[in-house]
């Protein structure tokens, strides 16, 4: 009876982990790289646009996070709860971790940015690498999770 | 990580290289008001490290001379008493062997054969080997210090700017090891501050203000003074 109470409370704990992870990881990189953006708006005197919009990026890995948890949402049983749980925890440290590197990574483009307009483009690249990575850990949690059976 | 300094950091312009800017990228003024997002704390401990670095290097003029070298040592010493962070503690250190050696070199040129023993003149673990070895060209530190070689010649031809040139060099060397890493953090505003600083020193460097401040200072010194030959001549 406790094993299969616990192996339902692990397989729920999979379900909801890429979102409540994500949405960590996102609300960290957002800060530090709005953080960055309001800083940078304070030397310069136009393309404010660019850097909020920069500084946004990180949300993108709450979405992925919601997308996958539509994928492992399903009822939870002793068979299935294992599979929900490591592919649900793995997907939402991998978001979490992303998203604050990402962020570090947009606010390093920002600082860079605000002083030679013209690298903006160039300096987008270690945040757009780092949000491949992610895109990595999406497709593949989204093929594994086809896997595990529905009941 | 903090975001404060992640703001602090993101507002400040890049220096550029030290012996290129003829003036700083950000005034004192600006500097002083963006500081105002540091923590209380660490204001603190950074105001207390200004007050040791912000001496000069070479020159026995200016505040170090007035306030005196004991003076100096003592603060130095209360620093490290009150001060714990390690990369303002690493800063001052630097800082300090630095002047200390380069004490050393000037009394041996200007003639002293000996270390003072009456009087405290230097600062760090690097005195006793400097006492030691106080003849050697190098003060027995060419294992620690590969550049002294070069400051006691440069000493010895009396080109001081090309000796400050040399130590600026030196701590921004040292600054660039000290930043890896360090991008938006406490740590890295100490370091933009230390090269600001000295972004700012050497931009001043001005023959033609020197010379109007040696002018002021003369003037100064010898007071209402009247020429009694131009006297004569006048009457």
């Amino acid at each position: 009876m406790n094993d299969h109470l616990s192996l339902t409370v692990l397989g729920w704990i999979g379900i909801y982990a890429p979102v409540a992870l994500g949405a960590i990881g996102a609300a960290v990189g957002c800060t530090i790289a709005g953080q960055a953006a309001i800083g940078a708006m304070l030397e310069v005197n136009s393309g404010y646009g660019r850097f909020v919009g920069l500084s946004a990026l990180p949300s993108s890995m709450s979405i992925y996070g919601i997308v996958v948890m539509f994928i492992l949402n399903r009822s939870v049983t002793p068979i299935n709860a294992g599979g929900l749980f490591g592919i649900g925890v793995l997907a939402g440290v991998t978001f979490l971790v992303s998203a604050v590197y990402q962020g570090l990574c947009c606010a390093s483009a920002i600082a860079a940015s605000k002083s030679k307009p013209e690298i903006f483009g160039l300096a987008l690249a270690p945040a757009a690498i780092v949000e491949g990575f992610a895109v990595f850990a999406f497709v593949f949690a989204l093929v594994a999770a086809g896997g595990i059976p529905a009941t | 990580m903090s975001p404060r300094y992640t703001a602090l950091m993101a507002s400040l312009p890049p220096l550029g290289r030290l012996f290129e800017a003829r003036e700083p990228a950000i005034s004192r003024l600006k500097l002083q008001s963006r500081l105002s997002l540091l923590h209380p704390a660490d204001r603190h401990s950074l105001d207390r490290a200004i007050g040791i670095l912000s001496q000069g290097l070479v020159g026995d003029a200016g505040a170090a001379a007035v306030r005196g070298d004991a003076l100096l040592l003592a603060d130095a010493q209360r620093f490290f008493e009150e001060v714990h962070h390690p990369l303002l503690r690493q800063l001052v250190r630097h800082r300090l062997d630095l002047r200390t050696t380069i004490a050393a070199l000037r009394r041996r040129h200007r003639g002293e054969l000996e270390p003072p023993h009456d009087q405290a003149w230097g600062f760090g673990p690097l005195l006793p080997t400097i006492e030691r070895h106080w003849l050697d060209p190098n003060l027995g530190l060419a294992g620690v210090f590969p550049w002294i070689g070069e400051a006691a010649h440069l000493l010895e031809n009396t080109d001081l700017i090309g000796l400050e040139r040399l130590l600026f060099g030196l701590i921004w060397r040292e600054l660039d090891r000290l930043a890896l890493g360090h991008n938006f953090d406490f740590e890295a505003v100490v370091i933009y501050l230390a090269r600001w600083s000295l972004v700012e020193r050497w931009s001043n460097y001005d023959a033609a203000t020197a010379a109007a401040r040696f002018g002021q200072l003369l003037a100064a010194g010898l007071g209402p003074f009247r020429d009694p030959l131009a006297l004569g001549l006048a009457r």
